[in-house]
């Protein structure tokens, strides 16, 4: 089921009603069975799975907690961690490990002749095993207490709002909430929470879909159109990418706060990040926060590193070497490492910054694994991973210089703003492009700057529809930063009726009613 | 009773707004120039109505009108269905005087088009043909149509008759060159078939005996195709053959007429240049019918 079909309207119209005249346990109850069903609704026999990482982390938990021996508390977390990351591993990573094997196996001569299955993604996975994995690492590295009730750590893994496409919300942040009484009909939450569902709505119908179209065009064939027009797609992809994923963002969290939940936010105007270290502190911040807790800082973050820096780096950048079948990367890497090693061997600091960059390499590669079994993901991941690194290292001389011309701070903010999207789009590119030979070609298309002219521009009026959307968009954003929206609404009844209303003519003039899915559901 | 206040002005202003927007875009389209616009508001006094999809654009009308000195009407648009088409010329034809001609791409028959379709929302209160059509195909969209009147301009449809506000549509044809490596790659195109739905050839005759039935002679061409990209059409012949015998009439084939590479704007479109070529071809073979009178009288 998604939130912009009629089948959500007709659930949550029953659902909402009978959920405010409930007790704070009937509410939680109803919450699981509705969670279940808005999940079955899609796959009824992927819920079986849910349900078995459930039970497992909630028994895991229990057992940690009557375990004081660290080692047979650490047992208790691997065997957590192998049953989630088995289930990932299994329905969304086994045809691409099978297939890059043989790839690999085969670009040295030796035919393995694995099979690939077919295997369906549950929808969802990648976001439900990471919140259920958070508890279970929290739990053991005891900064939460274990939850006894399985009804609530059920709900908690399940809660349908966030199930599918996030956010990904901690049980720290999460948990506590389900004991704070029965919910009752709250008018601030539900005219603050409707607030930003239809806000959700009017980037996902309006204005992701609305764009759609002409980047799926611009995808399909990119050798087929002028440069302008593929500069025009990848900046729309930009937008329809941002509109889509934080547009369900809003409706999950609008929708949790009516329930009387609150969430923490996802997406901060991300596309305004004046630095990269920026950008992944204001886009899918629930995710980026969790790789940061849960990946960067054990692997020693900005402080060092150690043997899982060296074994994941030495993953990350030799499976591409057999893949690609360029094995002159190697000799460029024993060039580069031997530098950098007698680099790192000069100074402590130097050694810390190159576990540095290795484990920023590793985060942004796993990263963008996470969100797909495909190297193009990768490829995303570890563009971001260069960019952090390259900013780490000219950033300094960057400011120096910055001060040495006395440049305007309205032009250095501008320019930083426009550098950040300029490569954040150049990594887009990677990420929505289906294979490597579309996605180089949407670049060549660029470059070549063959045909810039308006007239190049195969339908002009998604051109036009998309800029009036994107627009409208930064215009709102941009003021909302400026008055804060938010309290408005909450104090102001007749602005809130007026935005309610523009919003609900904005997506009635402008939206896509064909219940698009939305693009983070395949991850 | 704040709160029931609060949701009954949400509603009253939602339904206020969405009332006098709709009036605003309606006026706006009833005074554009566009082609649809003209049919409902307008009486049409054309010799030749043209017919097709996005291939039917190709029917240039400032060059057929300069060359047979007749007057045309042009109902085509991008990737039109032939049900479409159907309930366009019913209107057409109910409407206005009977053209003398009329000339038909039967290529349009080759899709099922719900989507377009609907987008003639727009144009609803002036047909019952239309609206009949989009219930038919989305009883949702129907209903939306009632419920929001700023629904129903809700498409490009409309965003083109905007374009067309003071304006005339009949010159709406590419005017780019096509690729030079799009144009080499076509040979490397892979071999397609035309499919033809199950409705196309029932609505087709019914489109033409309507037609015949108000004394309109009808012409079926397949206008021309970029022609290393025609030889990848692999039951072109077939798919005329299923025309003629469906409908009665002889298909008249230009797939391969126009040669000049620089004529294309892409596989399945001509240009402006190419589309002239295509109709100095269609009138010298008499497509039009005799010309030596309305040259005569273009000389004069």
């Amino acid at each position: 089921m998604i939130f912009n079909s009629i089948a959500f309207l007709v659930f949550i119209g029953i659902f909402l009603p009978i959920y405010f005249n409930l007790k704070e346990r009937g509410q939680i109850w109803l919450c699981l069975v509705g969670s279940y069903f808005f999940y079955g609704w899609w796959d009824w026999r992927f819920l079986s799975l849910i349900m078995f990482s459930t039970c497992i982390d909630y028994f895991v938990g229990l057992k940690m907690e009557n375990e004081n021996e660290q080692a047979s508390r650490k047992r208790l977390l691997i065997i957590s961690m192998v049953v989630n990351l088995g289930f990932l591993a299994f329905f969304k990573y086994f045809n691409f490990f099978i297939g890059s094997f043989d790839a690999a196996m085969k670009s040295v001569g030796v035919d393995v002749g694995y099979n690939t299955l077919n295997i369906v993604l549950p929808v969802g996975i990648s976001f439900y095993t990471f919140q259920s994995m958070s508890y279970t690492i929290d739990v053991y590295f005891k900064k939460i207490k274990v939850e006894k009730d399985f009804v609530k750590f059920a709900t908690f893994i399940s809660f349908f709002p966030q199930l599918v496409a996030g956010p990904i919300v901690r049980a720290i942040d999460f948990l506590p909430q389900f004991s704070a009484g029965a919910r009752k009909f709250n008018w601030d939450r539900i005219t603050s929470g409707l607030g930003q569902m239809l806000w959700g709505f009017f980037k996902k119908v309006a204005v992701a879909d609305s764009l759609a179209p002409f980047v799926d065009q611009c995808f399909a064939a990119p050798d087929g159109f002028s440069s302008l027009h593929l500069i025009i797609g990848i900046v729309f992809y930009s937008f329809q990418i941002y509109c889509d994923f934080s547009g369900y963002s809003d409706i999950a969290i609008g929708l949790a706060r009516i329930l009387g939940f609150d969430f923490p936010d996802n997406f901060k105007t991300p596309y305004f990040s004046r630095n990269f270290s920026e950008f992944w502190t204001r886009w899918h911040i629930s995710l980026s926060s969790w790789l940061r807790d849960y990946l960067y800082i054990p692997l020693g973050g900005n402080r060092g590193g150690g043997f899982g820096s060296y074994f994941f780096t030495a993953i990350a950048l030799i499976i591409p070497v057999f893949l690609s079948g360029w094995y002159w990367l190697i000799l460029v890497y024993g060039v580069v490492f031997f530098f950098i090693f007698r680099f790192a061997k000069k100074d402590i600091r130097n050694k810390v910054e190159v576990f540095t960059y290795m484990n920023l390499v590793i985060t942004m590669f796993l990263g963008g694994l996470w969100h797909g079994a495909s190297w193009a993901f990768a490829v995303w991941g570890y563009l971001h991973g260069t960019y952090l690194i390259v900013q780490r290292l000219i950033g300094p001389y960057y400011k120096k210089l910055v001060q040495t011309l006395r440049i305007p701070r309205p032009i250095v903010v501008a320019g930083d703003i426009a550098m950040v999207y300029f490569f954040t789009c150049l990594a887009w590119v990677y990420f929505r492009a289906p294979d490597f030979d579309i996605a180089n070609q949407f670049i060549m298309g660029i470059a070549s700057f063959e045909g810039m002219s308006f007239g190049s521009i195969i339908n002009k009026f998604m051109v036009a529809k998309g800029v009036i959307l994107i627009a409208t968009l930064l215009f709102v954003e941009i003021a909302d930063f400026k008055f804060d929206f938010s309290s408005l609404i909450k104090t102001n009844p007749v602005f809130r009726v007026i935005s309610f209303a523009a919003i609900l003519w904005v997506i009635a003039f402008f939206g896509s009613f064909g219940a698009n899915s939305f693009i983070y559901f395949q991850f | 009773m704040k709160k029931a206040i609060w949701i009954f002005a949400l509603i009253a202003l939602f339904f206020l707004g969405d009332r006098v927007g709709g009036f605003i875009l309606k006026s706006l389209t009833e005074k554009s120039q566009f082609r649809y616009s003209r049919l409902y508001e307008q009486q049409i006094d054309a010799d030749i109505l043209l017919v097709g999809n996005s291939r039917g654009l190709m029917f240039f009308q400032p060059h057929i009108e300069e060359k047979t000195s007749r007057s045309t009407f042009n109902l085509s648009y991008n990737g039109m269905p032939i049900d479409l088409a159907e309930a366009l010329v019913g209107d057409y034809l109910e409407k206005n005087k009977a053209p003398e001609l009329m000339l038909l791409d039967v290529t349009m028959c080759d899709r099922i088009n719900n989507q377009l379709t609907t987008e003639f929302n727009t144009y609803t209160p002036y047909s019952s043909r239309l609206r009949n059509l989009i219930r038919d195909t989305s009883i949702t969209i129907s209903n939306a149509t009632i419920l929001s009147h700023l629904y129903r301009y809700n498409s490009e449809v409309f965003q083109r008759s905007l374009t067309y506000l003071n304006k005339s549509d009949e010159d709406w044809l590419l005017d780019r060159r096509i690729l030079q490596n799009i144009a080499d790659d076509a040979v490397n195109y892979p071999e397609y078939n035309i499919d033809i739905p199950d409705m196309a050839m029932p609505a087709l005759n019914r489109i033409i005996q309507t037609a015949k039935s108000k004394g309109v002679k009808v012409k079926l061409v397949i206008n021309p195709y970029f022609p290393d990209f025609a030889d990848r059409i692999m039951n072109l012949e077939a798919f005329k053959s299923t025309v003629e015998k469906a409908t009665g009439e002889q298909v008249h084939n230009y797939a391969k007429s126009v040669t000049d590479i620089d004529g294309f704007g892409d596989y399945q479109h001509l240009n402006k240049s190419g589309a002239r070529l295509y109709i100095d071809e269609l009138i010298k073979d008499g497509i039009f019918g005799s010309l030596e009178a309305q040259e005569t009288m273009h000389l004069k």
